[in-house]
């Protein structure tokens, strides 16, 4: 019990220095962009400001103090889980994250169980009729879908189905004044989530597909047959079984890069998700907006990646095994 | 008794984009209920394939091009996935080569025997099925097999690994097992503990087993009846006494004499000379003709059928021919010693005593000479660090010394330290403790080794086990061989780089011609001349072989062996030869050294070593080692253990 | 008769024994390769090919769909989208294989330095790159193009070319590590190959093959991250012309139903990565020989 709290206390450790190391980099990085942060809260007026207005505004917003102390203060502030305003919004950048999580939440949750749900299925279909007509066919779909820019993909879906037919709306989240309508919110979900799925849909039924291809290839595939089992059974108790496990560490380090990727179909379905709101503050030095969104991100990977590992180690014993072999592969000399 | 497996004129064919690979060739056999057949024969002559095409675990691109298999009087070459799926694990299955592959790594052993058990009873209750794989384990002689139901393939030692594949296979008491070389991958004690319970088995549950191996002395160990293989053919067939005692093919006759115990006291081993031919494209007559130095004419062109030389016993060659009677060939001398207890034979004992008293005349003259020692190997150890804290004790306290000329030979199952060794001395690892003084040089201080690093790197040459990765398959053969050469920029005496390439694969039996061939093309026996062409470009003093044949075929390892043998007479250098093939050693070596578990528990001449061995392990090893017993009073040595 | 039966002994036979011939790979991606060939000469030797100056802003002629002047139509500001295309392909090519071979660059480096080390450092270097593959795509091309101000073909390529070499710097650092330990390559170093003796001739020669197809998805990926920042308007500005920055254009193109504005460069786009995809495939394929043992 001591052990696990000590990897434990060492893992939350690790964890918090990785943030706090991140916070830093962002905060340097952002700040040494060229731009002017100015144009944000006050837009094109600051222009017409005269330079010592421009001073007082620097100094109200707490942008004239060199770098550190800004940290400084931010992270004082940050401790007591004030995290600034932000300047285009002009809100606490909590409730402006508040309140477009939801969306995203919603955009990027539903499209990576989809995803994966159906990369699974595909791939595993794949693998079963390996280089017969129906694999090949949906390769080659899958090559093609593989390939097509996720804002094409947009352009054209929304050319067809909003422009030409009228079937779906083109943008926003929801219709004015239907905020909770659940069916409402379905209908503009539906575009931007087969954009989503489709993008990535097939890199992963890809990976597992080839992932089950080398499975099937090993030597106890043999002895398995042999005892009289039928294919089927093979393919989904053994080699399935043993693919999971590696399938579910990808999952873990997919989820920020299927979560975080959405700002692209974002912008061209102007869907109000935190991925616009991600790229609007580093294009326009939206700093305190943008530190707190590369904070959330940050820890969303760092997290993740942590969890795969933990995973992977626990449930696979082949990396137990790969640790065993190892020991063999040394013992053998 | 009926046959319980009838092979009538199999042919079987591989559809590769290189062209049609015929593996198996007009093969017919038979197997009656509760009798062993071994299928005798080197690597790629089709007794795997063979095998395998009757359990229809062949890849698609495999398939029967003729003939005709029965399993108990029906035939089933025609049978789909479906029906076969009905007799596998039931009435016949297979026991593979490699443990370490075929069990699935992520299931405990206990759950894929119970699998196993459930596929030809599904209505079994859980704890019928648990008693069943109790009762399995305990069978194949696992011990306490509740606990060790739990656990991975991976806890479990090789020899364990293979007695579960054993249960696996004998799960629901198959009257037809197939044995694929079971002991190749196995070290010699645990082999010979594997072959005993195999017999056991065999003999308990009356299974017909069919047992697949190229170590003629295994074959003569379990087998009622033997097969040779060769090419894709059977050659000869017949009860183990007449094809042991009265062979008939010539390559039967080559196989007999290529084992290393009838080299006893003389100057080479014997090897069947050149290699297997690709089966792509067999030649039109007797595909054996182009090695066989006793072929006649018509073997060049017309394949030989099967004459029978009593009801039983069959042999595929012209030889057997009333025509070819007058010719007065007959089966070399091989045969014709009788064992006594300390396994030496006649005058075959004579001579290698005086070779001995000779060597051991010469030791004790040079004993005391101190520049006569070349590599003197003090109290070495070394320990790996392991991931979780743990630490290996690969060698421990390993003392010994090579003198000039003189070949020194390294034995011990796997896991003893013996490639430790060999790594620490040629500098690979940095030994944890002791000193290796290399020529009066102590190779394990940094300081002294980079002083003399051009000559130490130059004269001191490793060789090792041929496998895909002993030599870089991406260049060209002459470019392997040059690569010392062009390392130390030394100018080749015989002009170019190429020229002097060519010289050295002359000189290890290598035809010229393979100079621009890449490793691919090459066979396995092949390829270790090209290391050993490699070795010898800078006229080493010491060269270090680590398992230099431990993957070649039995005719390869002789070929390789005999090449050593040459080389060093001629040259003149030390020689540390690691192997695990106890035979080989004691027919090529001066001294041998015993490892085991790291530590270097005995050394002293082959003589002292292999016939009064002292301790307790090194008799273990010696009593392990699967001895032809063709010899007459062969039952007497039996009962004799 | 009796003279076949006579003992002639072992006769060699003239040619070589070759064990096994080379391995012929039978579907090539022929269609693939030709069309992306076609493509490449195309904007290659785009000069013979334009029908009119991709450039010259023909205002009597905007948003005019496709007819037989305009092959392809034109966009809002009159310029032929055919000639665009051609024009505009050889940038986005271009700046694929620039930040390709920058990504190579550091993968290989990495990657070998990685799978040379000491296991602790190799862990490390390791768990870095883990971290910033999961980092989502073009967010650190944004900041670091937001760094960098104004886009530029050079300063496109490098943002790309600096943030996409994760993955590959993981596949040379397995594949090093595999090698590093196969015999041949300790036999070197026991006859006295150093480091880059070693390297040059042993490892690199080995590990290229594995990471050609890793290349060639390069290719594609950076095509695809230009043409999306062009698209957000980070990328290259709209007088700039590669697929991208005409795609972004498309986006006002929306309502005016002008279709051809976006289906033109986007079906080229798609076409060019399809090919590339079935190369890369094919590539990864011949590495794989063993038959399905199910």
């Amino acid at each position: 019990m001591r052990r696990y709290m000590q990897t434990l206390g060492k893992k939350v450790f690790l964890f918090v220095t990785s943030v706090l190391l991140l916070s830093v980099l962002v905060f340097y990085i952002s700040r040494l962009a060229p731009g002017e942060p100015l144009v944000s809260y006050y837009g094109d007026r600051v222009e017409k400001m005269s330079p010592e207005e421009q001073e007082w505004a620097r100094a109200r917003l707490g942008l004239d103090a060199p770098i550190y102390v800004q940290y400084i203060r931010w992270l004082q502030n940050a401790f007591q889980g004030d995290f600034g305003i932000s300047y285009k919004y002009k809100m606490d950048v909590t409730e402006v994250i508040g309140g477009r999580i939801v969306n995203t939440l919603l955009l990027g949750g539903t499209g990576f169980v989809l995803i994966f749900a159906f990369a699974l299925l595909l791939g595993v279909v794949c693998a079963w009729q390996e280089d017969k007509l129906l694999d090949r066919v949906i390769c080659k779909i899958g090559t093609v879908t593989g390939c097509i820019p996720e804002f094409w993909l947009s352009l054209v879906l929304i050319l067809i189905f909003s422009v030409g037919l009228r079937w779906l709306p083109s943008s926003g989240a929801y219709s004015i004044g239907k905020e909770a309508d659940l069916a409402d919110r379905l209908r503009h979900l539906i575009l931007p989530l087969f954009v989503v799925v489709i993008s990535h849909l097939w890199y992963y039924a890809y990976m597992i597909r080839n992932k089950l291809l080398e499975e099937v290839r090993a030597e106890y595939v043999l002895l398995a047959r042999m005892k009289g089992l039928r294919k089927s059974r093979v393919m989904f108790g053994h080699c399935l079984r043993n693919v999971l496990p590696s399938y579910f560490s990808i999952m873990a380090i997919s989820v920020p890069h299927v979560l975080g990727g959405t700002y692209i179909v974002e912008t061209v379905f102007s869907y109000p998700g935190l991925g616009t709101l991600t790229y609007e503050s580093a294009r326009y030095q939206d700093y305190n907006l943008l530190m707190i969104l590369s904070l959330l991100t940050g820890i969303t990977v760092i997290f993740c990646n942590m969890a795969a590992q933990a995973v992977s180690e626990r449930i696979d014993p082949r990396i137990r095994m790969e640790d065993q072999n190892r020991y063999e592969e040394v013992e053998r000399l | 008794m009926s046959a319980i497996l009838e092979v009538q004129n199999l042919s079987v064919s591989f559809d590769t984009p290189r062209g049609e690979i015929q593996a198996v060739r007009d093969v017919s056999l038979a197997v009656a209920e509760g009798e062993v057949l071994a299928v005798v024969g080197e690597t790629g002559c089709g007794k795997s394939v063979l095998c395998k095409s009757i359990l229809k675990l062949l890849p698609d691109i495999a398939r029967i091009k003729e003939g005709h298999i029965l399993l108990d009087g029906v035939d089933i070459t025609g049978y789909r996935e479906r029906d076969m799926r009905l007799l596998r694990g039931k009435f016949c299955s297979m026991v593979f080569q490699n443990p370490m592959t075929a069990l699935n790594p992520s299931l405990s052993v206990g759950a894929q025997i119970a699998e196993a058990v459930k596929v030809h009873r599904p209505r079994m209750s859980r704890q019928d099925v648990e008693h069943r794989v109790v009762e399995l384990m305990d069978l194949v002689g696992i011990d306490h097999p509740t606990e060790r139901q739990k656990q991975y393939p991976h806890h479990l030692s090789g020899g364990m690994r293979q007695r579960s594949v054993m249960a696996i296979a004998l799960a629901a008491e198959p009257r037809l097992l197939f044995a694929d070389e079971p002991t190749t991958a196995l070290d010699v004690t645990i082999q010979a503990q594997i072959l005993d319970l195999l017999k056991e088995i065999q003999a308990r549950l009356h299974t017909a087993m069919v047992f697949i191996t190229h170590d003629l002395g295994v074959a003569a160990r379990v087998a009622d009846r033997v097969a040779v293989m060769y090419a894709g053919r059977i050659v000869e067939i017949g009860t183990a006494e007449e094809v042991f005692h009265d062979p008939r093919h010539p390559y039967t006759w080559g196989l007999m004499r290529a084992v290393p115990a009838f080299a006893r006291g003389r100057d080479s081993l014997y090897a069947i000379p050149g290699m297997p031919p690709v089966l792509i494209d067999p030649p039109k007559g007797d595909a054996f003709a182009c090695r066989n130095e006793y072929a006649l004419a018509i073997d060049y062109e017309e394949q030989p059928p099967m004459f029978p030389v009593t009801k039983t016993h069959f042999a595929a060659t012209w030889l057997l021919d009333e025509r070819a009677g007058g010719l007065g060939v007959r089966a070399p001398a091989f045969g014709s010693f009788r064992e006594k207890n300390d396994g030496m034979c006649g005058e075959a004992q004579r001579s290698k005593v005086q070779r001995n008293k000779a060597q051991d005349a010469k030791q004790s003259l040079s004993a005391d000479t101190a520049s006569d020692i070349l590599l003197d190997v003090q109290h070495l150890s070394h320990v790996f660090p392991l991931p979780g804290q743990e630490n290996l004790q690969a060698a421990d306290d390993v003392s010994f010394q090579i003198r000039n000329g003189e070949i020194f030979g390294l034995i011990g199952e796997s896991g003893s330290g013996k490639s430790t060794v060999a790594r620490c001395i040629m500098n690979v690892y940095k030994p944890t403790d002791g000193q290796i003084i290399y020529q009066g040089i102590d190779v394990c201080d940094a300081k002294a080794f980079r002083a003399n690093k051009k000559m130490l790197q130059s004269t001191r040459q490793i060789i090792f086990q041929d496998s895909d990765a002993s030599l870089n398959q991406r260049k060209k053969v002459c470019d392997i061989i040059a690569e010392p050469m062009k390392l130390h920029h030394v100018k080749p005496p015989r002009g170019t780089y190429r020229a002097e390439a060519a010289f050295q694969m002359r000189a290890v039996g290598l035809d010229a011609g393979y100079l621009d061939q890449y490793p691919a093309a090459l066979s396995g026996g092949q390829r270790q001349r090209v290391a050993i062409a490699r070795a010898l470009t800078m006229e080493p003093a010491l060269l270090v072989a680590d398992e230099p044949i431990a993957s070649l075929d039995v005719s390869m390892q002789a070929q390789i062996v005999n090449l050593f043998q040459h080389l060093q007479k001629e040259h003149g250098f030390s020689f540390l030869f690691i192997a695990h093939d106890l035979a080989m050693v004691e027919f090529l070596c001066d001294r041998v050294g015993v490892m085991h578990g790291g530590r270097l528990v005995e050394t002293g001449t082959v003589e002292e070593i292999f016939h009064h061995p002292v301790h307790p392990y090194t008799r273990r090893l010696m009593e392990a080692i699967p001895v032809p017993v063709w010899c007459s009073d062969d039952t007497e040595r039996r009962q004799n253990r | 008769m009796n003279q076949k039966f006579r003992v002639v002994g072992i006769r060699q036979s003239d040619s070589l024994p070759t064990l096994k011939p080379q391995n012929r790979r039978q579907k090539r991606p022929i269609a693939s390769a030709l069309i992306l060939l076609l493509i490449l000469s195309g904007c290659l030797a785009c000069e013979l090919i334009m029908t009119k100056d991709p450039s010259y802003l023909d205002l009597h002629h905007y948003s005019v769909p496709p007819d037989r002047e305009f092959f392809f139509g034109t966009d809002t500001m009159g310029r032929d989208i055919f000639s665009m295309i051609w024009y505009g392909g050889r940038i986005s090519l271009w700046i694929g294989f620039v930040s390709t071979f920058m990504t190579t660059a550091v993968a290989v480096i990495l990657g070998a330095i990685s799978g040379c080390s000491p296991d602790k450092a190799d862990a490390v270097i390791m768990r870095i790159v883990d971290i910033l593959l999961s980092i989502p795509g073009l967010l650190p091309v944004v900041l670091l193009q937001a760094v960098l101000g104004k886009a530029s073909v050079l300063s496109i390529s490098f943002v790309i070319g600096i943030t996409g070499w994760m993955s590959m710097a993981k596949v040379v650092r397995m594949e090093v590590r595999q090698i590093r330990n196969s015999e041949y390559v300790i036999a070197s170093a026991c006859m006295g190959g150093g480091f880059f003796h070693v390297l040059r001739h042993h490892l690199a020669p080995n590990f290229i093959p594995s990471i050609m197809f890793m290349v060639v998805m390069n290719i594609r990926s950076a095509i695809v991250a230009e043409s999306t920042l062009s698209f957000m308007g980070i990328g290259l500005p709209v007088e700039v012309i590669s697929w991208g920055s005409m795609l972004s254009l498309a986006n006002q193109a929306l309502s005016g139903r002008t279709w051809w504005m976006i289906l033109m460069p986007g079906l080229f786009l798609v076409v060019t990565l399809v090919c590339l995809t079935n190369l890369g495939n094919h590539l990864r394929k011949c590495a794989n020989k063993k038959h399905s043992n199910l």
